[in-house]
């Protein structure tokens, strides 16, 4: 039974260390990794259907919400597009503005990976605490029913 | 200690943990959160409606409640549907009467209240509800209009005043800058903006342009003032307008509030 507790807490250590500890790297593999960069076309009308010629259009990224990122001008059509860096996931802000006249709209992108600083995220402690506590949970159930050592 | 009795304390320990680490949340971090209400500078400056007449405001009296700014996740998009789901709020308990035309031509915003310790985050959703003062300069009403009027050597001296109550419910500011973002121990503001052109009109603004189009202007208040003065509130406006101007006004007057330049949904 002791043999079966060492066995255990060994279990748990090397859980915990399988976390962090990297992968190691093959001599001669190879590797392709892409990026899809998906355009995002925008049409800014006016309440009556008309475009939006020529108005201001100024776009904020999800982990810089005060400093634009990107502006320009709508088309005759009142469209417009952008590429946002799939490097900063979240939501990105597209606000348009002419004459008196404006909206803003709210576009998620990416929004299935972790967003930093999003309202409902975890702190890494919380994260790793929790990893700690699905280890934990295998392995003391396993000792708390394990037969108790003998005399 | 024994086996389980270990296993049962390291349990309590992770769960102690779990539950300190999740109350802590982002550490408590708190900002100033201002309130403002803005009339534009064609309340502070004055401006020539769609028919032509230049009109000043000496004074021009809000009269609010229920003030509620939130943070929205996903943003609260007022040309939906749905309700204003708040995940943080910040809320002021009293009433306001603001003067939207105090101070000079250049004079900011007026700060209606601020909150010295509103939760950090972006306040991207804002609400209020216009409603009768109960005392004060705007007594009985929820918004009173008090300005002159001039066209071709005519001047008119009015007072227009409102006993309809509003309640808004408002996304994102759109304007210059983004507004709300309250940082750890800095301060940001939110904004309540009143459209008054919507109400009379813009000169400077295309004539079939929505906002005309849809302004009553000034020169159906100039029909029925009487020696130089309009004092008339609601009632006196739906006997002496024309059917079709009283009921632009009842239209219009619900669209008055807006953060910056983004529309507001009213009830």
């Amino acid at each position: 039974m002791h043999t079966k507790w060492n066995i255990a807490l060994c279990l748990l250590f090397l859980a915990i260390l399988g976390l962090g500890l990297p992968t190691p790297a093959l001599a001669h593999g190879a590797r392709i990794q892409y990026t899809v960069n998906v355009a995002i076309e925008l049409v800014a009308t006016y309440d009556n259907g008309d475009p939006m010629a020529g108005a201001q259009y100024v776009i904020y990224a999800p982990d810089d919400p005060s400093t634009p990122w990107l502006a320009g001008e709508c088309d005759d059509e009142g469209r417009f597009s952008f590429t946002p860096d799939s490097s900063r996931p979240g939501t990105w802000v597209v606000q348009v503005r002419q004459a008196g006249h404006g909206d803003i709209v709210h576009i998620p992108v990416g929004q299935d990976t972790t967003v930093a600083g999003s309202t409902g995220g975890y702190t890494t402690l919380q994260i790793v605490l929790m990893a700690a506590c699905v280890v934990w949970g295998s392995v003391g159930t396993a000792l708390y029913f394990s037969p108790r050592r003998r005399g | 200690m024994t086996k389980r009795n270990l296993v049962i304390a390291v349990t309590m320990l992770f769960i102690v943990s779990i539950m300190l680490t999740s109350c802590a949340g982002t550490g408590g971090a708190v900002g100033k959160l201002q309130v403002n209400a803005n009339g534009e500078d064609f309340v502070r400056q004055g401006f020539v409606s769609k028919d032509g007449w230049s009109i000043s405001f000496d004074r021009l009296y809000v009269s609010l409640a229920d003030v509620t700014a939130c943070q929205t996740d996903p943003p609260y998009d007022p040309h939906s549907s749905t309700s204003m789901d708040c995940d943080v709020k910040v809320s002021l308990d009293e009433m306001y009467c603001v003067d939207l035309a105090e101070g000079g031509p250049n004079a900011p915003p007026i700060l209606v209240d601020e909150v010295a310790d509103a939760p950090a985050g972006h306040y991207n959703a804002i609400s209020w509800k216009m409603v009768k003062a109960p005392s004060g300069p705007a007594s009985g009403y929820s918004l009173v209009i008090i300005g002159t009027a001039a066209k071709d050597g005519q001047s008119i001296d009015f007072s227009i005043k409102v006993d309809r109550e509003y309640e808004y419910s408002c996304g994102e500011y759109v304007g210059d800058e983004r507004k709300g973002i309250v940082q750890e121990g800095g301060s940001a503001d939110v904004e309540m903006t009143f459209h008054f052109d919507h109400m009379f009109g813009d000169a400077e603004t295309a004539m079939d342009d929505d906002l005309n189009v849809s302004a009553v202007g000034f020169e159906p208040f100039a029909g029925i003032a009487e020696g130089g003065k309009l004092d008339a509130d609601m009632a006196e406006l739906r006997s002496s307008l024309s059917p079709q101007d009283y009921q632009m006004l009842e239209d219009i007057l619900p669209t008055l509030g807006h953060v910056g330049e983004g529309h507001c949904h009213c009830e």
